[in-house]
C-alpha cells in the first residue's frame, strides 16, 4: 500500500512576503532563507518556526535540483566537518558546468551561523528527501542510517520536529526496498530514546512507523500490544493521529472488534486532509468492510466521493451482493475482485463476509414470508452441502438466538414461523435512538471548543491599563489581607 | 561435531523410542531435560547467533518442539501445547532462508488453529490467520480449520460434527471431541431460543446423546430451567419485550436537563 504512505503534509503559506517582489527567486534562494528561519528558531529555541521550515521544504520538494542541493550544503555545513563530506559523497556525480546566476548573485544576502545542529540535522534530511525523490534508494538508505545515528547523539527540543520528518523517511526508504524488517530493533530503540526525552511528536511518529511496520508484515498480535502499552497523549500532529486510527482500525477490525474499528476508520477518513487521497481510499475501503461486517450497508454516496470511484468499484459490487442477500452473486463478485482483495489484503474479512451474506438473505425471507419450510430457505439461500435442510435449521435457529430475525421453528413441520412485528414506535427505541444523537451532536461542539487554538494571554491584552492597574491593586491587597491572616494565627 | 549437539542428538533419540513406544511419562520428562540443554545453544531465537552448526542447532530444535507440541495434545494438556507452540513459532516464522520449511509446519498451525477455535478465542484465530500466506490456505490442515470457523459462525453445527469424520491428521481428534462439546453447548442456547418445544428423540438427535439419561442428565445439569414432560423438551421462552404503556418520566427529565445544561453552556 504505498499509496498511503504519502499523505501529503498540508500546503504551506508561500514563502516570506519579501521575496515576493523578486522576480521568481531561485530554489537555493529559498532554501536559504529556510536555513535562516531554523536558524531564528535555533536561536529562540521556537519549535514553532521549525515546523514551518520543515513546511516550506515540502512546498519546495518538486523543484529540488542537484546543484541546489549541493550548493546548499556547501552554504550551510562548514566544509571541514564530517557531515559535509559524508553528504556531498552520498550525491550523486554530476557535471556542473551551468553556472547558477543566482545564487552567485544573491549569496550574500542571508547568512547563516555555522555549527549548528538543527542546520546539520535539516541538511541530513534535505538530502534523504532528494535521494528518494531521485529513486536512489541505496544512497538514501545510507544517509538515512547515518543520520539516525547522528540523532541518537543528540537532545534538543528544537531537533524533535526535524527528527521525526527523519523517522518518517528513514522508514519509507526501507519500505520502498521491501527491508522492513531490519529496522524493527532501531525503531524500537528510538521509541525508548523519544519516550525518555519526552519527545512526544517524536513518540507518536515513532509508534505509527512501528505499527505500519508490525501490520506490514501482518503481525497484529505485536502491533496491538506495542499499541496498548505505549504511553498515549494528546495528538500533536493530525497526519500522525490520522494514520494512527487508520492503523487501529486495521488491528481492531482484525480482532474482530467491529464497532471499535468503524469508529476509527470513519474518524481516520474524516480526519486525513483532502489532498491525502490514496490514504482515504484505503480508510473507505476498510470502513465498508467493517460496516458490512456490523450488519450494516453503507450508503451510496460513499462510493461516489469524489476520485474514488473506481477504487471502490468492487466495494460497491461486494455491497450490492451483501445487500440483496445472494450467496451466487457474491462468490461471483469475490472471485472476479480476487487479486484486488488480496492486494488490499482483504480476502480473509471478505471471507468472513459469507456469514453476513446468508444473514440478510435470511432476514429477507423471514421478512417476506410468516411461514416457510426449510427446505425452502435452504432453496433460496443456495445452501450447497449434503445436507442442506439440516444446515438451513441450525442456521435459522442460530439467527433466531442472536437476534438477527424474530421467528420460531417447528422443528416437526420443517417449518420456520415468522413473529409479528411489532410498531417500532410503541416502544422506547426512537427515543433512545434521539438520545444518542443529540449526545452525538453536543460531544462534538464540546470537542470543536476544546480543539480550537487560543494564543497565549489574548484575554488579558483586551485590558484597559487602567483596568490593569486596578486588578493589580486588588490582587495585592489580597495578599497583604492573606499574610496578615497568616500573622494572626500565630 | 560439537559435543553439545552430539548430547542432545542422542537424547532426542531416546525420546523417539519412548515416542514411539507410548510412554509419555518417560517422553514428558526427556523432554524437559532437552529443553533446558537447548537453551545453550546460541544460534537459537531470540539471539540467532550465526554459528558454524546453526542450521543443525535449528533444525534439531524445530524438530524438538514439534515433537512436544504433538505430545502435548496426547498428553490432553492445553496449556502444554500453547507454550510449546509459542516456542515453536519463531521457527517457523523468523528462519526463513537459514533452514527449510518444515513438513510438519502446516499440520502443526492447522492444530494451533483448531486450539483457538476450541478455546473459543476468535480473535487470536483470525490475528494467526493473517500471518498465513495465500497459499497455506489451500493446505488441507489450514482449510480445514478454516471451514470448520466457518460453518461454526454461519450456525451450520452439523458441518462441524461431520467434519471429525473427515480429520487431516489423527492428533486433530482430541481437538475435534472438545470441539463437539463446545457445539453442542451452542446447539443448546440456539434451541433454547428457536423452538417453543423439541420432542425427546429429536433433542436426543440434535444434542448427539445415544440415550435419553445422557439427555436427562444434560439438561439437569446444564438447563435446569427446561420443563420435560409429555415426551417433550419445552424451552422457557425469554420474556417477549412488551410495548411500554408508559413513559419513563424520571430519565426523560433527566436527559432533557442535560440538554438544557449543554445549550446553556453553547449560547
Amino acid at each position: 500500500m504505498p499509496e498511503d504512505v504519502q499523505m501529503s503534509e498540508q500546503q504551506a503559506a508561500p514563502p516570506a512576503a519579501a521575496t515576493a517582489a523578486a522576480p521568481a527567486p531561485s530554489t537555493l534562494h529559498h532554501l536559504k532563507e529556510i536555513a535562516s528561519v531554523i536558524e531564528a528558531g535555533s536561536l529562540t529555541k521556537e519549535v514553532r518556526r521549525i515546523s514551518r521550515a520543515v513546511r516550506l521544504t515540502v512546498a519546495l520538494r518538486r523543484r529540488l535540483g542537484h546543484r541546489d542541493v549541493s550548493a546548499f550544503l556547501a552554504f550551510a555545513l562548514p566544509a571541514s566537518t564530517e557531515a559535509y563530506a559524508r553528504l556531498t559523497s552520498l550525491l550523486p556525480k554530476e557535471d556542473d558546468t551551468e553556472m547558477d546566476l543566482d545564487a552567485t548573485a544573491q549569496a550574500t544576502q542571508i547568512s547563516i551561523k555555522h555549527g549548528l545542529p538543527e542546520i546539520e540535522i535539516y541538511c541530513y534530511l534535505l538530502v534523504l528527501i532528494f535521494l528518494i525523490d531521485q529513486k536512489k534508494y541505496d544512497e538514501a538508505k545510507a544517509c538515512a542510517t547515518t543520520s539516525i545515528a547522528r540523532l541518537k547523539n543528540m537532545n534538543r527540543r528544537t531537533v524533535d520536529v526535524l527528527a521525526s520528518r527523519l523517522y518518517f523517511y528513514y522508514s519509507y526508504v526501507h519500505e520502498l526496498t521491501n527491508s522492513l524488517a531490519e529496522i524493527r530493533g532501531n525503531l524500537l530503540a528510538l521509541h525508548r530514546m523519544a519516550t525518555l526525552h519526552r519527545d512526544e511528536l517524536g513518540q507518536e511518529t515513532l509508534l505509527n512507523l512501528l505499527l505500519r511496520n508490525y501490520l506490514h508484515y501482518n503481525l497484529y498480535d505485536q502491533a496491538e500490544k506495542l499499541r496498548s502499552k505505549a504511553p498515549r497523549f494528546e495528538a500533536h500532529s493530525n497526519q500522525q493521529f490520522c494514520r494512527y486510527l487508520f492503523y487501529l482500525g486495521k488491528i481492531r477490525t482484525i480482532q474482530l472488534e467491529y464497532t471499535d474499528a468503524k469508529e476509527s476508520l470513519l474518524q481516520a477518513a474524516r480526519k486525513a486532509p483532502t489532498a491525502a487521497r490514496g490514504f482515504r481510499i484505503q480508510c473507505n475501503k476498510w470502513a465498508i468492510i467493517v460496516r458490512l461486517l456490523l450488519g450494516e450497508i453503507p450508503e451510496r454516496t460513499v462510493f461516489m466521493q469524489k476520485g474514488m470511484k473506481k477504487a471502490l468499484t468492487p466495494y460497491f459490487e461486494l455491497t450490492n451482493a451483501v445487500r440483496i442477500g445472494d450467496l451466487e452473486l457474491f462468490r461471483t463478485v469475490a472471485d472476479k475482485f480476487a487479486s484486488t482483495f488480496s492486494a488490499d489484503r482483504t480476502r480473509n474479512l471478505i471471507v468472513r463476509l459469507r456469514h453476513n451474506v446468508i444473514r440478510t438473505g435470511l432476514r429477507n425471507i423471514s421478512i417476506s414470508y410468516s411461514r416457510i419450510s426449510l427446505a425452502d430457505i435452504a432453496k433460496k439461500l443456495r445452501l450447497d452441502s449434503q445436507n442442506p435442510v439440516a444446515d438451513a435449521e441450525c442456521i435459522v435457529s442460530k439467527a433466531i438466538r442472536d437476534g438477527a430475525i424474530d421467528a420460531t421453528i417447528d422443528h416437526a413441520n420443517g417449518w420456520m414461523v415468522s413473529k409479528e412485528t411489532g410498531d417500532v414506535y410503541s416502544t422506547n427505541e426512537p427515543q433512545v435512538a434521539f438520545n444518542s444523537r443529540i449526545a452525538f451532536c453536543l460531544n462534538m461542539h464540546n470537542e470543536a471548543v476544546k480543539a480550537m487554538r487560543f494564543p497565549p494571554n489574548s484575554h488579558k491584552e483586551k485590558e484597559s491599563a487602567e483596568k490593569r492597574r486596578e486588578r493589580l491593586q486588588q490582587e495585592e491587597e489580597l495578599a497583604k489581607h492573606m499574610a496578615e491572616e497568616d500573622d494572626d494565627d500565630f | 561435531m560439537d559435543p553439545k549437539l552430539t548430547e542432545v542428538t542422542q537424547l532426542f533419540a531416546r525420546f523417539k523410542a519412548a515416542y514411539s513406544r507410548n510412554d509419555l511419562d518417560v517422553c514428558a520428562n526427556l523432554l524437559s531435560q532437552l529443553k533446558v540443554l537447548l537453551t545453550k545453544f546460541p544460534s537459537l531465537p531470540p539471539s540467532f547467533q550465526q554459528t558454524p552448526n546453526a542450521v543443525e542447532e535449528l533444525k534439531l530444535a524445530r524438530d524438538i518442539y514439534e515433537h512436544a507440541v504433538v505430545l502435548s495434545v496426547k498428553m490432553e494438556d492445553q496449556d502444554a501445547f500453547e507454550r510449546d507452540f509459542c516456542q515453536l513459532k519463531p521457527y517457523y516464522m523468523d528462519t526463513c532462508g537459514i533452514i527449510p520449511p518444515s513438513p510438519e509446519e502446516y499440520p502443526i498451525l492447522g492444530l494451533n488453529l483448531l486450539r483457538l477455535l476450541v478455546q473459543n478465542r476468535i480473535a487470536e484465530f483470525h490475528t494467526e490467520l493473517e500471518l498465513l500466506p495465500a497459499k497455506a490456505l489451500d493446505n488441507l490442515c489450514i482449510k480445514h480449520a478454516v471451514e470448520l470457523e466457518q460453518s461454526f459462525m454461519e450456525g451450520a453445527y452439523n458441518r462441524v460434527l461431520s467434519a471429525r469424520q473427515a480429520v487431516p491428521h489423527e492428533t486433530y481428534v482430541y481437538f475435534m471431541d472438545l470441539l463437539a462439546k463446545t457445539v453442542r453447548d451452542e446447539i443448546a442456547g440456539c434451541s433454547e431460543k428457536g423452538y417453543d418445544y423439541l420432542s425427546i428423540s429429536d433433542a436426543k438427535e440434535m444434542f448427539m446423546f445415544s440415550s435419553d439419561q445422557e439427555l436427562q442428565q444434560y439438561i439437569t445439569e446444564e438447563h435446569p430451567e427446561w420443563d420435560v414432560k409429555n415426551g417433550s423438551v419445552f424451552f422457557q421462552k425469554a420474556k417477549e419485550s412488551q410495548p411500554c404503556k408508559e413513559i419513563p418520566a424520571a430519565p426523560v427529565i433527566n436527559q432533557t436537563l442535560g440538554y438544557a445544561r449543554e445549550l446553556e453552556r453553547i449560547v
